[in-house]
C-alpha cells in the first residue's frame, strides 16, 4: 500500500475525531476500497480506537470493505424508484453480470451495490455506473449500458 | 450534594437524587420495572425498552423508556399500566424470537407474564442490549468491540473480526451478555417459551409491581440484583 498518499491525505486534513470521514472518503477514492492496514494507520494517527474507525466505515455505504471492481454499478431500490421498477433493473444487473448485490464479478470488472435513495425520485428507476447517474432505465437501456461499459473496460484491458 | 427530588411511581411517593434515573429511583424504592440492557454502573442506552413506563403529565400520558429518562421534581410515573404492561410484553415477545435459547430472554418472559410469541423465532444469539460494548468502554476504558454495520445487520462485533491490542482479556463482555448465562436444564418447549419456572410466575398477577429479588431477575441480571451487589460487579 502506498503509505506516502496515506500521510499526505492525513497531513490535509484535520486532526480532530470528526475529520475521519474526510478521510476516509479520501482513501476510498484512492483505493477504491478500505483495507484494513489503512484503517489501522488511521486509528493511530487519530488516536481513536479500531473499532470506532471499522465501526464507521461499516456504516456508511459509500465505503467499502472488501476491494470493488473496475467499474461500480449502483442500483437505487428506494421508495420511489421500488414502485417504478427498480427491481427488475436489479434482476437485469444480476442476470447480465452474473453477481449478487454487495459482490466483485470474478475478472474484478464490476461491482454491484443497491442504495435506498439518491435523492434524485423524479428520475427514477435510477442506475449509476462509475458515479454517472442514467435515469429513466429499462432493462434494455441498462443491457446497452453494461455492454458498452464492457466493450470499454475490455479494450483497457487489452491496451494493457 | 445532589438536590433531592420527589417522583411518584405507581401512586408510590419516592425521593431520589436529581439527574438520577427513574429507573434506578424506582429499583432503589423496591417497586419493580423489568430491565434487560440497563446496567447501574455505565450509561444506559435504551436498547431494550423493556423499562418502559408512562409518564403522565397534565393528563397527558407518553410512554418512554425508564433507564433513560431523569428524575424531576414532580413527576408522575406508572410502570403498571395496562397500557405499559401490554406494551412490555409485546417488547418481551419480540426480544424472546430474537433470541429464545437464552437463559436470560426466558427468565424475562417469565417475568413479564409471556408465555409465547407471536413472532418467528429468529435465533439471533444476540439482543443488542449493547452491555459488552459499554463494559468494554466505561468500565475497561478498552473500546475493543462495538456496533458495526447499520440496519438489519447492525451487530456486535471485534474490529476486522480480530481481537484488538486494546483488549485487555478481561472476559467482562462475555460475562455481562445475557446470552451467555448458563441455561437451565429444562427442555426448551416449542415454540420458544420453556415454561418450567411457571410456578414462579403468579407474582406476574399478584405482585407486578413489588420487587420480590425474584430468582428470574437474577437470571436475566435485573439491575435490582446488581445495584444490591449480588451479582458478579460488571
Ligand atoms: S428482581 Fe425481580 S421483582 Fe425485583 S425488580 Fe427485578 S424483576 Fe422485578
Ligand atoms: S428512490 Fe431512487 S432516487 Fe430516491
Ligand atoms: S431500555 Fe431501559 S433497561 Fe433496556
Amino acid at each position: 500500500m502506498e503509505l506516502s498518499n496515506v500521510d499526505t491525505i492525513l497531513e490535509n486534513r484535520g486532526a480532530e475525531p470528526f475529520d475521519i470521514i474526510e478521510v476516509l472518503q479520501d482513501l476510498q477514492g484512492l483505493h477504491g476500497y478500505l483495507p484494513e492496514e489503512l484503517l489501522c494507520r488511521v486509528s493511530e494517527s487519530f488516536a481513536v480506537p479500531l473499532i470506532e474507525v471499522f465501526r464507521l466505515a461499516s456504516f456508511y455505504r459509500a465505503f467499502s470493505l472488501k476491494p470493488r471492481g473496475r467499474h461500480l454499478v449502483t442500483v437505487c431500490l428506494g421508495t420511489a424508484c421500488h414502485v417504478r421498477g427498480a427491481p427488475r433493473m436489479l434482476d437485469e444487473v444480476v442476470a447480465q453480470l452474473d453477481v449478487e448485490p454487495g459482490e466483485t464479478t470474478e475478472d474484478r470488472a464490476f461491482t454491484l451495490e443497491t442504495v435506498n435513495c439518491l435523492g434524485a425520485c423524479a428520475l427514477g428507476p435510477i442506475v449509476v455506473i462509475d458515479g454517472e447517474y442514467h435515469g429513466d432505465m429499462s432493462p434494455g437501456k441498462l443491457r446497452a449500458l453494461l455492454g458498452a461499459v464492457r466493450d470499454g473496460d475490455q479494450a483497457v484491458v487489452a491496451s494493457v | 450534594m445532589a438536590r433531592t427530588v420527589t417522583i411518584t411511581v405507581d401512586g408510590a411517593t419516592i425521593q431520589t437524587a436529581e439527574g438520577s434515573s427513574v429507573l434506578d429511583a424506582a429499583l432503589e424504592a423496591g417497586i419493580c420495572i423489568p430491565n434487560l440492557c440497563h446496567m447501574p454502573s455505565v450509561s444506559p442506552i435504551g436498547a431494550c425498552r423493556v423499562c418502559i413506563v408512562e409518564v403522565v403529565d397534565d393528563g397527558r400520558r407518553k410512554m418512554t423508556a425508564s433507564c433513560t429518562l431523569g428524575a424531576r421534581d414532580g413527576m408522575v410515573v406508572e410502570a403498571h399500566s395496562e397500557t405499559v404492561l401490554r406494551a412490555r410484553r409485546h417488547i418481551v415477545e419480540l426480544i424472546v424470537a430474537e433470541a429464545p435459547n437464552s437463559r436470560a430472554v426466558q427468565d424475562l418472559a417469565a417475568r413479564v407474564g409471556v408465555t409465547r410469541s407471536r413472532y418467528p423465532m429468529r435465533d439471533k444469539h444476540c439482543v443488542l442490549c449493547g452491555r459488552c460494548v459499554r463494559v468494554c468502554d466505561e468500565v475497561w476504558q478498552s473500546k475493543s468491540l462495538g456496533f458495526v454495520g447499520r440496519g438489519g445487520d447492525r451487530h456486535v462485533a471485534l474490529p476486522f473480526d480480530k481481537r484488538p491490542d486494546l483488549c485487555k482479556r478481561c472476559n467482562s463482555c462475555v460475562e455481562v451478555c445475557p446470552m451467555t448465562i448458563t441455561p437451565c436444564p429444562g427442555p426448551m418447549a416449542v415454540p420458544g417459551i420453556c415454561g418450567l419456572c411457571e410456578s414462579q410466575t403468579s407474582m406476574v398477577e399478584n405482585i407486578p409491581d413489588t420487587c420480590v429479588m425474584c430468582e428470574l431477575g437474577r437470571g436475566f441480571q435485573c439491575a435490582r440484583w446488581q445495584l444490591r451487589g449480588l451479582l458478579a460487579p460488571a
